[in-house]
């Protein structure tokens, strides 16, 4: 009965057409996301995409390994001469500057991140790195935890007692050094993916919109609900069959999206901290740890948005109403908070869950019983479950419905 | 097997569509006659689980047909009105799908839906897709998912409307043959549709029953009486203002009316032998002049 459903949702044009929209979406973003890796070749000319990627990567596995005071002494060692030469000291020479950036690419991230250690929080100062010593370079991790306790204590924003303790504790536990390897694949591959994963969800939304209004619009509710299975199986497997196309579209076009940035611009990296690219996060997670959080986010905002979709579908017996609901529930809120500033309270919405790549970076955080959490820890588990609510719910509307 | 209707009623806000019906259904075919609008189709969809009364219940053996869920409508057959399809489904698909969903094992439903589909004559169509059938077709599309699961109790709203006259006669012919040994009701406005196949027939008007029996009965329950006369043209619409007529025939120098009256309308009026034609304009029929109808 499952195939009959799958059958119906997927002969009818217009979710034809939406299925070509996604491939095609797919493969523009993919192409995006490709041509987020810049490359300097020696002679100072940028390239992005694949070969950039190849060439950047060599340079930085140069330098594989855990970034241990060694090592941040060793780098500032290594930038102090190449940019210590005449060429690069007359500051109007931009293309000998870029010729030097080429030969500290291998390195580029640890002088990232030294730069954001020693610049002032929230702020990035891209000459730091020359106004401090080997020493002081090599204290870049505790630099982290200081700048946090600085900046808490300077009261610029107010934090209650238990966020503050919170803030510190994950600052000081997170594990260190940091290992390093190219890690570009993966970090483009996040930037993106949250765009991806929203208008994935919008068109599987679209998808399963007329499961159950289209019984009514196509006037074929009659005899559906004058069988046996009408009022119980045959519900059944509607709610399967928008189970699997959410469940199915999600990881297939994600897996693909997956591979094909990862295969284009290099798979190492997962095991990397996601600080290198996130360095105020309070997570402990790599790249891969990461990259599963947002997808899993994803997956519960569009299984929630999707649930919702069909129940108003059954519910007001109208396809058009339904494709609405997540708009509705994964951009009209977005886009509000463009306009007036939202309440708290608007992060703990469900648009929340396509954008944990945010929450990553800069969390909101709350404090539930005594124990501080990050709003995305907490909408993910809650909206799951609201989504397993909503089911059963569906389930009985449609038993329900009357033909009129 | 017993259905019965038991102070059956729908309101729509407050307006009745079905207004207090007690009825019992047993074998046999029942002819549901009524003008536009008098609940036939609303009192068929209370029958088929579509719609819930708003007082009074169904009972299939004695047992309320909504609690009865699946094993009610296990045994039912219906023929919607006015029904759509699935437009990208092939007929053998559609009914292979309502087979499944009417709980016929594959294997089954498969000969089960070849051989409905040679029944209804449609083994050239079996593979074209359900948009591209024409109206008539689609009725023995119809037909055939309500006959699927061969149903004790086969509900069939209007199923000759919209059909040639050839197509009427055939379709009233299939169904007579599947009417045998099960419970059909069959609503329509068209008398001769049921005037020699059902075994009761059941006059309905705004929601209520008005009279019910058999053929003759019904004719023996007129209390007026049929005439035929001849008159000119100029005359009719004279006699169309104070008469029921049930029929009109043009002809050289003037019109043969068929009325309905208790006394003589005319001088050389001569007494008819009613039909099933005139109880239906006796019981439904309104005087040209008339809003509020007669009776
Ligand atoms: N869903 C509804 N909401 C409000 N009124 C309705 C609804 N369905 C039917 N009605 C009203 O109930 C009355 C009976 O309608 P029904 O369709 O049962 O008549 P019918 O005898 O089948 O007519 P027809 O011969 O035209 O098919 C009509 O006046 C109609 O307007
Ligand atoms: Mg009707």
């Amino acid at each position: 009965m499952v195939r009959f459903e799958l059958k119906k949702v997927f002969s009818r044009f217009k979710n034809k057409m939406a299925v070509v929209i996604l491939c095609v979406l797919m493969i523009v973003v993919s192409l995006l996301t490709m041509n987020r890796v810049y490359y300097t070749d020696e002679n100072g000319n940028h390239t992005s995409g694949m070969q950039a990627a190849k060439s950047l990567r060599e340079e930085k596995n140069q330098w594989r390994g855990y970034v241990t005071d060694k090592v941040l002494k060793k780098v500032l060692k290594e930038r102090e001469e190449i940019y210590q030469t005449k060429e690069v000291l007359s500051e109007e020479n931009t293309k000998e500057q870029d010729k030097a950036y080429a030969k500290t690419q291998g390195i580029s991230s640890i002088v990232e991140m030294i730069n954001t250690a020693f610049s002032p929080w929230r702020d990035y100062d891209g000459f730091a790195i020359d106004r401090i010593s080997p020493e002081e370079a090599a204290r870049v991790y505790e630099r982290r935890i200081s700048n946090l306790k600085e900046w808490l204590d300077s009261g610029e924003e107010y934090f209650p007692e238990g966020q503050k303790e919170f803030l510190i504790r994950q600052y000081e536990t997170l594990e260190t050094p940091f290992y390093y390897e190219y890690y570009e694949g993966w970090s483009a591959l996040l930037q993106n993916i949250s765009t991806f994963l929203l208008m994935l969800a919008l068109i599987i939304g679209f998808l399963v919109s007329g499961i159950f209004s289209d019984e009514f619009v196509t006037k074929a509710d009659s005899i559906f609900f004058s069988t046996k299975a009408g009022r119980n199986r045959a519900i059944v497997s509607k709610i399967k069959a928008g189970f699997f196309i959410v469940t199915g579209f999600y990881v297939v076009f994600v897996m693909l999206y997956t591979f094909i940035v990862l295969f284009a611009l290099g798979m190492e990296g997962a095991g990397c901290p996601i600080q290198w690219d996130m360095w105020r996060s309070v997570y402990h997670v790599t790249f891969f740890e990461g990259y599963l959080f947002i997808v899993a986010g994803g997956y519960v905002g569009t299984l929630f948005a999707s649930a919702l979709a069909m129940i108003v579908s059954a519910a007001v017996h109208s396809t058009a109403a339904a494709v609405i609901m997540p708009f509705m529930v994964l951009c009209a809120f977005p886009f509000l908070s463009r306009i007036i500033t939202l309440p708290g309270m608007c992060s703990f919405f469900p648009d929340q869950l396509l954008d944990i790549y945010n929450s990553l970076k800069e969390s909101v955080l709350v404090e539930i019983g005594g124990k501080v959490m990050d709003t995305a820890g907490v909408i993910l588990p809650v909206y799951l479950f609201a989504s397993g609510v909503l089911f059963p719910v569906l389930y009985l509307i449609y038993k329900r419905a009357e033909v009129k | 097997m017993e259905l019965k209707f038991d102070n059956l009623t729908k309101e729509f806000g407050n307006f009745t569509a079905v207004d207090h019906l007690n009825l019992t259904m047993t074998k046999g075919v029942y002819g549901l006659l009524g003008v536009n609008g008098a609940g036939k189709t609303t009192l068929m969809r209370m029958l088929c689980t579509l719609l819930k009364p708003t007082e009074g219940r169904i009972t299939c053996d004695g047992k309320d047909i909504f609690e009865m869920d699946g094993e009610y409508r296990k045994v039912l057959g219906y023929l919607p009105q006015d029904f759509g399809f699935y437009p990208e489904f092939t007929v053998k698909d559609y009914l292979l799908y309502i087979s499944t969903l009417k709980g016929i094992p594959p294997a089954a439903a498969r000969k089960r839906v070849k051989d409905m589909i040679l029944k209804v004559g449609l083994s050239k169509a079996a593979n074209k897709k359900m948009k591209k059938l024409s109206g008539g077709m689609k009725r023995r599309v119809g037909i055939a998912q309500a006959m699927l699961n061969n149903p004790k109790i086969l509900v069939l709203d209007e199923p000759t409307a919209g059909l040639d006259p050839n197509e009427r006669i055939r379709f009233r012919n299939l169904i007579s043959e599947l009417s045998e040994e099960r419970l059909v009701l069959l609503s329509t406005h068209i008398v001769s549709d049921i005037e020699y196949i059902a075994n009761e027939i059941w006059l309905m008007k705004d929601g209520k029953l008005m009279h019910k029996g058999r053929a003759e009965e019904l004719i023996h329950s007129m209390e007026e009486n049929v005439w035929e006369c001849f008159v000119e043209k100029d005359l009719v619409s004279s006699f169309v203002k104070r008469y029921k007529i049930s029929n009109m025939k043009s002809e050289m120098g003037g019109v043969t009316l068929r009325i309905i009256s208790q006394e003589k309308p005319f001088e050389n009026a001569v007494q008819a032998e009613p039909t099933l034609e005139d109880v239906f304009l006796y019981y439904f029929g309104e005087k040209a002049g008339d809003g509020n109808g007669a009776v």
